[in-house]
């Protein structure tokens, strides 16, 4: 009995709307004529994108979509009542295909009674009742199904709902009922030659015999259903009827007929397993390619990133060493260049040292030997004036005088020198009266140059003008005066003048007829480095300091020194200064 | 002609006196003498007839002398021709001196030539006719007060409105004052310039007579008869001076 029941849900599930692999197999397209009919009356519903694609979905048997785009066609506003049905049908027919049939039966309810396929409704309700085993309501449903004209129906055969009735009944046990609608849907199925159909209608028949005891009348049928089955490619029609016929044969105690059939049931339960199997094994087979490709996929992903980020990792690293590298580079060669003005620094500093060094000893030697000097003179005037010699007195002072003047002349310079190269010295450049300017030197000399009886000549003009620091010019003449006096011979002459032969400068001259100097001390002289001057007189006081002063001094004023002389002659000092425009 | 008046600032005695020696030697005359700032402020608001000074920068070690000309310059008109006397020539000393304009310097130690000549330098500045004492063209440097008139190496003064009238000689010009006679060296152009017009006015070609000093004016001779019976010629070009003298009377 077990296998009866368990056999007649089977039957239910392929009444109406089963999938059309098992009532309309004969067909190659997956349209059904319910569908037909269905595309052809919400075709006017075409420009609505969303009820569109529904549609579309709905043909495809693609539930999901089918009520995702039913919805928004719903949320759209601006529905007219029969696109509303139409969306609510798909939604309840998507619903009870996904076997969710509360929401089916909520949806189905909403459709309005004036809906063109408002009949189906019944249809399909019925369908939900018999699936739920709620036979008394499916009976109702079906009912009120058959009371519409097969106009209405359209797409619904009337053996289907005939067949449905009868399955109800049986189900209720009310065999009467049931037999006269069976048999019904059979003759139905006889005229529409729809074997698959007849199949279970026959199986239907004769289980309903069969549960009467009416084992006459129910065999034939499970025979007819046997044989036709045979003609199919249905294994489950084929393990049914097979089956069924096992049960009968057992029953009447026909064992080796009935061991054929079990075997045959076998045989076609295997082949139905195996099939199943068959396409479980792909369908495991496929997962796990698809997994495997997955995770070789996944590998390489993996690969590929960790490859990127080793090659970030290197690319940067070197950018840094680089960076480092040029860095390194550039302060090694700045070190470097440093290095090299230190030591030029340290050379030219060394060498300054050297020579102030020099300097000093040069120096301090002149005024220890003028100090000396001035000492032993004092002592002697003072023996003098002890004896009140007054003659020798007088020569005495103007010997100390002397002494002093020299002395104070070469602090003069020393001075003067520290000044010049210190900078702190006041200097402004400007229009020099030289003719007043040698005037006022030389009149410190007077008593000299007559003491030596040496003549003095000044014939610049007054109007004779140059370019230059007063101090500084006054320095270098005082200089050089007091050097033509001190080389000076007795009886002999100084003249200072000027020659202009030259358009950027003028030449004041300074000339003695002295004892003048050789070649050689005279290019000495003109030499850049400080107190190279071997004296070629011992006995006269002087550093060379002068000198440089000198030729300093000119410098800073722009201006050029040179010496001509010769020995025995004379010198002439010229002095070249910027001529005033 | 008067001595130039000189007041010595200078906190050194022993260089005060060898100033003082020197100048007193070529005809200055000795208007003061100051050792500190306070003092030579007194002494230069007190005594009238200063006419140069001689200002150590340095007055007891400190650079008071700058202070001072700095003082003096204030006053508008008040100042004199100034000198600094320095031993050193430090160079921010120097820039601060400098801008006390007019500004001239003397470098100890000096020598008199140098004295003079700073001195002489100073006035030359102070009333802006640079080149005057140490051009053989000319000779006198114009105050709104004094003609200072270079005579042998030193200067002197004449009092402008001791002026009776100049008589204008080629390149020289004939000082005639009440006292006495003289001769300077300057162009008619420029001493015309530098005289107040209202006081000086030109007669002749060759003469230029004070107003002041006007005694009687005769047309019909074309004289001028001045004070101390002194006469210049009236030609006819400079006849406008009879309008102006009897507006003056």
């Amino acid at each position: 009995m077990s296998i009866m029941s368990n056999h007649l849900t089977t039957v239910f599930l392929f009444i109406f709307l089963s999938p059309p692999l098992s009532l309309f197999s004969q067909q190659e397209t997956n349209i059904t004529p319910f569908d037909q009919e269905l595309k052809n009356k919400s075709a006017k519903f075409n420009n609505e994108a969303n009820f569109r694609k529904s549609r579309t979905f709905f043909f495809e048997r693609n539930w999901d979509s089918t009520l995702v785009y039913s919805m928004k066609q719903l949320n759209d506003s601006e529905n007219n009542t029969e696109l509303i049905d139409y969306c609510h049908f798909l939604r309840g027919l998507s619903f009870q295909h996904k076997k969710l049939f509360k929401e089916a039966e909520k949806e189905l309810s909403t459709v309005s009674s004036v809906f063109e396929f408002y009949p189906h409704t019944y249809m399909i309700l019925g369908v939900i009742a018999l699936e739920q085993r709620r036979f008394q309501k499916a009976i109702d449903y079906f009912k009120k199904t058959e009371a519409y004209t097969s106009e209405q129906l359209s797409g619904i055969k009337k053996s289907n709902i005939d067949h449905n009735l009868g399955v109800c009944y049986l189900h209720l046990e009310q065999y009467d009922q049931a037999e006269t609608y069976l048999l019904e849907s059979e003759t139905l199925y006889e005229e529409q030659k729809d074997t698959l159909a007849l199949i279970r209608a026959y199986g239907n028949i004769a289980n309903l015999y069969y549960n009467q005891y009416k084992d006459d009348q129910a065999i034939p049928y499970f025979t007819k259903a046997y044989e036709l089955s045979k003609k199919t490619d249905k294994p489950g029609l084929k393990v049914n009827t097979a089956l069924n016929m096992a049960v009968v044969e057992e029953n009447r105690k026909n064992f080796p007929l009935a061991l054929t059939y079990r075997k045959e049931y076998e045989k076609w339960n295997d082949s139905l397993n195996d099939q199943n199997k068959v396409w479980e094994v792909a369908q495991i087979e496929k997962e796990f390619a698809v997994k495997e490709k997955q995770k070789e996929v996944h590998l390489a992903n993996t690969e590929k990133k960790i490859k990127e980020t080793q090659r970030n990792g290197l690319f940067y690293s070197a950018i840094v060493l680089l960076l480092l590298l040029g860095t390194t580079i550039y302060f090694y060669r700045e070190k470097v260049k440093t290095n090299k003005i230190i030591v030029a620094q340290k050379e030219n500093l060394d060498e300054l040292n050297a020579t102030k060094n020099k300097l000093f000893s040069i120096v301090s030697h002149d005024l220890r030997s003028s100090v000396q000097a001035l000492k032993r003179s004092n002592k002697t005037l003072s023996e003098n004036l002890e004896a009140k010699n007054l003659e020798t007195l007088d020569t005495l002072l103007h010997t100390n005088s002397s002494i002093v003047n020299g002395a104070y002349n070469l602090l003069d310079n020393l001075l003067n020198w520290a000044l010049l190269q210190t900078e702190q010295s006041y200097f402004e450049v400007t229009s020099l009266p030289l003719f007043l300017t040698v005037e006022h030197v030389a009149h410190n000399y007077k008593t000299l140059l007559l003491e030596k009886n040496i003549h003095f000549e000044n014939t610049l003009s007054k109007s004779d003008k140059a370019y230059g620091d007063q101090e500084s010019i006054k320095i270098v003449l005082r200089n050089l005066i007091d050097n033509a006096i001190k080389f000076g011979k007795t009886d002999g002459f100084i003249k200072v003048y000027i020659e202009n032969t030259q358009d950027t400068y003028c030449n004041l001259i300074i000339e003695d007829n002295g004892i003048g100097m050789s070649e050689s001390t005279r290019q000495n002289l003109l030499k850049k480095e400080i107190i190279t001057v071997e004296k070629e007189n011992k006995d006269i006081i002087g550093s060379g300091l002068g000198w440089q002063l000198c030729k300093s001094m000119i410098e800073k004023n722009n201006g050029k020194f040179s010496i001509e002389s010769e020995l025995g002659k004379g010198t002439k000092m010229i002095i070249s200064l910027p001529k005033t425009i | 002609m008067d001595n130039v008046h000189v007041l010595v600032i200078e906190d050194n005695v022993a260089e005060s006196d060898v100033l003082i020696q020197t100048l007193k030697k070529h005809n200055y005359t000795i208007a003061g003498t100051a050792a500190n700032f306070k003092d030579a402020l007194t002494l230069f608001y007190s005594a009238k007839k200063i006419d140069v000074i001689i200002i150590d920068i340095f007055l007891n070690g400190v650079p008071d002398g700058i202070s001072f000309a700095e003082t003096i310059n204030t006053v508008p008109n008040a100042s004199k021709p100034f000198v600094f006397l320095t031993s050193s020539t430090d160079r921010d000393i120097f820039e601060r001196a400098k801008l006390t304009q007019p500004f001239s310097y003397l470098m100890k130690p000096f020598n008199e030539l140098e004295l003079l000549y700073a001195i002489e330098l100073a006035v030359e500045k102070f009333y802006e006719q640079n080149d005057v004492f140490s051009n053989e063209e000319e000779d006198t440097v114009i105050s709104s007060e004094y003609l200072f008139i270079k005579k042998g190496k030193s200067l002197k003064k004449v009092l402008i409105t001791d002026i009776i009238y100049i008589e204008v000689e080629e390149k020289y010009c004939n000082i005639i004052t009440e006292k006495e006679k003289f001769v300077i060296l300057i162009s008619l152009t420029k001493i015309l310039k530098l005289l107040d017009s209202n006081t000086f006015c030109r007669t002749h070609r060759n003469y230029i007579a004070n107003v002041q000093k006007i005694e009687e004016i005769v047309p019909a001779d074309n004289l001028i008869l001045l004070t101390g019976d002194h006469r210049v010629t009236l030609s006819e070009t400079y006849k406008d001076i009879i309008k102006r003298a009897r507006t003056l009377r």
